[in-house]
């Protein structure tokens, strides 16, 4: 395959769970094949850092499990923004955004 | 925070069904992820093997999960618990002993620790007690001695730094009509003593300003135990009249529960009383048995009252020059009348069993290392397996603190009947009054010692195991290489240092009991055997005439003479080791005046002839007093060797005038020396001798004597003759202080000599615990060294060859430990000096016995395991590998 894989800088992978749940509920198969086909396949996420970033996020309040039932009718645990979660995500979307147009200008002259 | 807390617990608890849930999660995971494989054109085997690739180690997977979602701390400590109380009952061997090891350190700091806390930390109850503060007057030939009213009254009322001052002055009263007439103690106040101590009476009324004044109605406070004890508690005890050396005293109130004084006290009467009949009070010159405390001012400090107070001692010696030249003033914070003379050996003992708790910690670490010698493959492999390494620390810890809390459990049970057999000990009033009891505390305190325990013998095992290296441990012939060499060299630095603190206890045992010998070889200057003594006190009001004193005096000690087993008996004041003194200014006849705070200044001893004779006091020059010394013929005295050493140095006093008080218009009234005696202790056997004038009983009428019987059988038993002898004479009478001479003896050195028990208990116990360390250490060494033992062995080496080697390793352990420790206690047994008693500190006889002593039971603590080198079989040591 000719594409690119970048490893996760340290603290994007919340973010990026963050945002795939901003679009709405998901399970955690879920959320990877997202990230992975919204990257365009250049970021993929390996579950033995996935599922510990989700138990995390719930733990701190900002993302809550309900256990659903998927398109191929298994049982499988969903993953919702809270309202913490959402405020959550705009902060570290913000400070996303001004680290990397900080960055770019810094590499952006030469 | 909070809820993170409410989360973890809810974790904790539905934990089952949390871990189920993480299984569904990822097998979900799992099988989307096959799915996706199959339809994208792979084989179910492919894609099964694929996505077991991705996922690595699933158990690795669910930990982190655990661990996110902090499920970890209370889980695993729970579970740590239960799985180190299942290690500990699998090792019962190993969890008695140091259970056994920790209990005896923790127990001990414990009981100390609520001695220290009772006597030394409890705030005295008195409002705000730091700002207490007891003044004496002070001379330099003497040193502190006691307040004269009137100097009381000027600094009352002339220092600022005092927002108050109360005078004290100790009384002592007959007390009859109750039960059988007894001798109490009690002291006059100032009315303002309670309300500056912050105190009010627990029953009834305080003094009044008016009490101070000569002519005040006799009144009395009660003490809570006096009022517990002859009025059962009764309320009605108030309004009630006692009789208090026959005179009716009102009782006006009871004082608080815990009313703490230095000296016992039974009741205490307003200071106007005492100067009713007390009229030579009003003399400046007068200091009978009175201190005075004082409050500092709000914004005052102790500097500054002290400056100020000498600046007023100053004022008054340059007033009243006859009776206060050279007088000044001391001040000490409150608390020091109270612990001052207990407060070093206190502070040994708990510097001991600290060090008895270092040992204990290092035997039971030492214990955990041997033991985690057998688990390193168990660790290695869990290692292994995916365990981090602070999981591992974590488990190990979550053994030493169960142990550590499980011997702190024992050892407060060992503190409870320790902290009473420790108080049975102490003679009453050493500990001045304090409640020593197991409070909050002193349980705060044993939890400290419990977690300081744990971490000290946990946490040195505990990373060694962890750095356990995983490929070493795992590999087949890893059995005792790499890991084993670290860990023995841990376990011998632990027996070296247990060594090191066991000399320093043993040597300031040894130094303890070298000082005990040599005091009680004192020559206290009498001879203590078959001598019996008691004192009576004529306050009763018959007493008033010297004349009707006298004939009690004579009748009693001329009949108790006619008892049966009777060698001799005598009358005397300030006799040796009691707290009875008396002493007086005196002039000798033709010497230059002094300063009045230079004259000689001796202890005084009102005595009946065979005073000197029947206490075995020899004689040295002249005579001892007899029956014609009486009061119509000349006055006489007697002095000690050391007064006609100083101050008639080439003389013979004999012949030479004395008389008390300085030069004045009036008569002199000249007493002629016709007897020098020798000196005594008066003030127990470690302080010298003083200046001692005697003079005769019927020539100088007291109304407080000492009866001094010589028995020629067990003194004790002549007890109740005496007493029958006495009640002919006066049935209101109380006798009192009933004791014999030897037991004074054991009494003055009952500090020293309870400090001497404690230390010596706590360094033998040191000391086999030193044993068992180096023992441990050399067994498991030989345990380990089988093989090589046997190759030396089949290579032709002497078994005395390798048993010289063994014990050549544990006398490197043995010499290092005793090489610290004399270095270590050559630094630490200065803090003993003022326990010691003409032994020094660094006394290299005690040095020297107390490390050959701790080599030698370190080198047989070795030769037993060491022996077993005797035994090892070459053919089965190396087949055994």
């Amino acid at each position: 395959m000719p594409v690119q894989r970048i490893d996760l800088p340290q603290g994007t992978l919340d973010l990026l769970i963050l945002r795939t749940l901003g679009l709405g509920p998901q399970h955690g198969w879920g959320i990877s094949e997202r990230v992975q086909q919204m990257s365009s396949d250049v970021l993929r996420i390996q579950q033995g850092s996935l599922y510990p970033a989700l138990h995390r996020l719930e733990r701190r309040g900002w993302i809550k499990p309900r256990w659903g039932t998927s398109e191929n009718n298994r049982r499988a645990k969903y993953y919702e923004l809270t309202k913490n979660g959402r405020k959550q995500l705009e902060a570290e979307k913000d400070s996303w955004n001004k680290l990397t147009a900080a960055v770019a200008q810094v590499l952006g002259p030469a | 925070m909070l809820s993170d807390l409410a989360f973890r617990i809810r974790s904790l608890f539905r934990y089952r069904a949390a871990e189920s849930e993480l299984d569904d999660e990822l097998r979900f995971h799992a099988e989307q992820q096959r799915d996706k494989y199959v339809q994208s054109g792979m084989t179910a085997d492919e894609a099964e093997r694929l996505v077991r690739m991705e996922f690595g180690g699933i158990d690795q997977v669910k930990e982190d999960c655990r661990e996110a979602r902090g499920v970890q701390l209370m889980e695993t400590l729970l579970r740590d618990v239960l799985y180190a109380l299942r290690t500990l009952r699998k090792t019962p061997g190993f969890t008695c002993v140091a259970l056994l090891t920790l209990g005896l350190g923790i127990g001990a700091n414990t009981a100390i620790f609520s001695i220290v806390d009772g006597v030394l930390l409890r705030p005295l109850p008195y409002k705000d007690p730091s700002r207490l503060i007891a003044l004496n007057e002070t001379t330099p030939k003497v040193g502190t001695i006691s307040v004269s009213y009137l100097d009381f009254q000027d600094w009352r009322g002339q220092s600022r730094s005092f927002s108050d001052m109360a005078a004290v002055c100790g009384v002592g009263f007959n007390l009859a009509g109750i039960d059988q007439p007894e001798n109490i103690t009690g002291a006059a106040v100032s009315p303002n003593f309670l309300s500056l101590l912050g105190l009010r009476p627990f029953l009834g009324r305080d003094f009044e300003p008016s009490e101070a004044k000569a002519g005040a109605a006799p009144v009395v406070l009660l003490t809570y135990p006096l009022w517990q004890s002859k009025f059962g508690g009764e309320s009605s005890a108030l309004g009630r009249t006692i009789s208090l050396d026959g005179r009716g005293y009102t009782i006006i109130g009871v004082l608080p529960p815990d009313y703490r004084a230095p000296d016992k006290i039974d009741v205490i009467e307003p200071i106007g009383v005492w100067l009713t009949g007390n009229s030579s009070a009003t003399e400046r010159g007068n200091r009978g048995d009175m201190f005075v405390i004082g409050r500092l001012a709000p914004e005052a400090t102790f500097a500054q009252a002290r400056a100020e107070m000498d600046g007023i001692a100053a004022r008054l010696a340059q007033a009243y020059p006859g009776s206060n030249d050279q007088f000044g003033v001391a001040l000490q914070p409150i608390r020091e009348v109270f612990v001052s003379g207990i407060r070093p050996a206190i502070l040994v003992l708990f510097g001991a069993v600290m060090f008895v708790l270092l040992i204990a910690c290092a035997n039971v670490g030492n214990l955990f290392l041997m033991r985690s010698a057998g688990r390193t493959k168990e660790i290695a492999l869990r290692i292994a397996l995916g365990a981090s390494r602070g999981r591992i620390i974590r488990q190990l810890l979550a053994e030493s603190f169960m142990l550590a809390m499980l011997g702190g459990v024992f050892g407060l049970a060992l503190a409870a009947a320790g902290t009473n057999g420790i108080a049975r000990l102490v003679p009453i009033g050493a500990l001045a009054g304090a409640n020593i009891n197991l409070n909050g505390r002193v349980l705060l305190f044993a939890a400290g010692a419990v977690v300081l325990s744990a971490l000290l013998f946990g946490l040195a095992p505990a990373l060694q195991s962890a750095k356990a290296g995983v490929q070493s441990e795992l590999k087949d012939g890893g059995r005792t290489t790499a890991a084993g060499a670290g860990q023995n060299r841990w376990r011998a630095t632990l027996a070296v240092a247990e060594i090191s603190l066991a000399l320093v206890l043993l040597v300031g045992a040894g130094l303890m009991m070298k000082s005990l010998y040599r005091l009680l070889a004192v020559d206290p200057g009498f001879r203590s055997d078959r001598v019996l003594t008691m004192e009576m006190s004529l306050r009763a009001s018959q007493y008033d005439k010297d004349i009707s004193k006298l004939n009690f005096w004579q009748q009693t000690v001329d009949r108790v003479r006619t008892l049966p087993g009777v060698e001799s008996a005598a009358l005397g004041t300030a006799i040796p080791l009691t707290d009875n003194h008396s002493r007086a200014d005196i002039t000798i006849e033709g010497m230059a005046l002094p300063k009045p705070g230079s004259f000689p200044h001796p202890d005084t001893h009102i005595v009946s002839p065979g005073y000197a004779h029947t206490l075995g006091v020899p004689l040295l020059r002249g005579r001892e007093f007899v029956d014609g010394d009486n009061e119509n013929a000349p006055l006489v005295a007697m002095i000690n060797a050391r007064m006609a050493r100083e101050y008639f140095a080439k003389e013979n006093p004999v012949g030479k005038r004395v008389m008390f008080g300085h030069p004045s218009a009036s008569t002199p009234k000249w007493m002629t020396i016709v007897g020098v005696v020798g000196d005594t202790r008066l003030y127990g056997l470690a302080n010298p001798s003083r200046l001692e004038l005697y003079v005769p009983f019927r020539q100088s009428v007291p109304g407080h004597m000492d009866l001094v019987v010589k028995s020629a059988l067990d003194p004790a038993a002549l007890t109740s003759a005496i007493r029958a002898t006495v009640r002919e004479i006066d049935k209101d009478q109380a006798i009192f202080g009933i004791s014999t001479m030897e037991q004074l003896i054991v009494n003055s050195v009952s500090t020293r000599r309870i400090t001497l028990i404690l230390l010596g208990l706590f360094s033998t116990l040191a000391l086999v615990l030193a044993a068992i360390g180096i023992y441990g250490v050399i067994s498991y060494s030989v345990a380990q060294r089988t093989h090589e033992i046997g190759i030396r062995m089949a290579l032709g080496a002497q078994r005395t060859d390798v048993m010289r080697m063994v014990l050549a390793q544990g006398a490197r352990i043995a010499g290092a430990g005793v090489v610290i420790g004399l270095g270590a206690s050559l630094g630490l047994t200065r803090l003993l000096a003022n326990l010691l008693f003409s032994v020094s500190a660094a006394d290299p006889l005690t040095f020297a016995v107390v490390a050959i002593a701790l080599v030698l039971v370190a080198m047989l603590a070795c030769y037993i395991p060491a022996r077993r080198t005797l035994r090892v079989d070459p053919m089965i040591a190396l087949r055994y590998e």
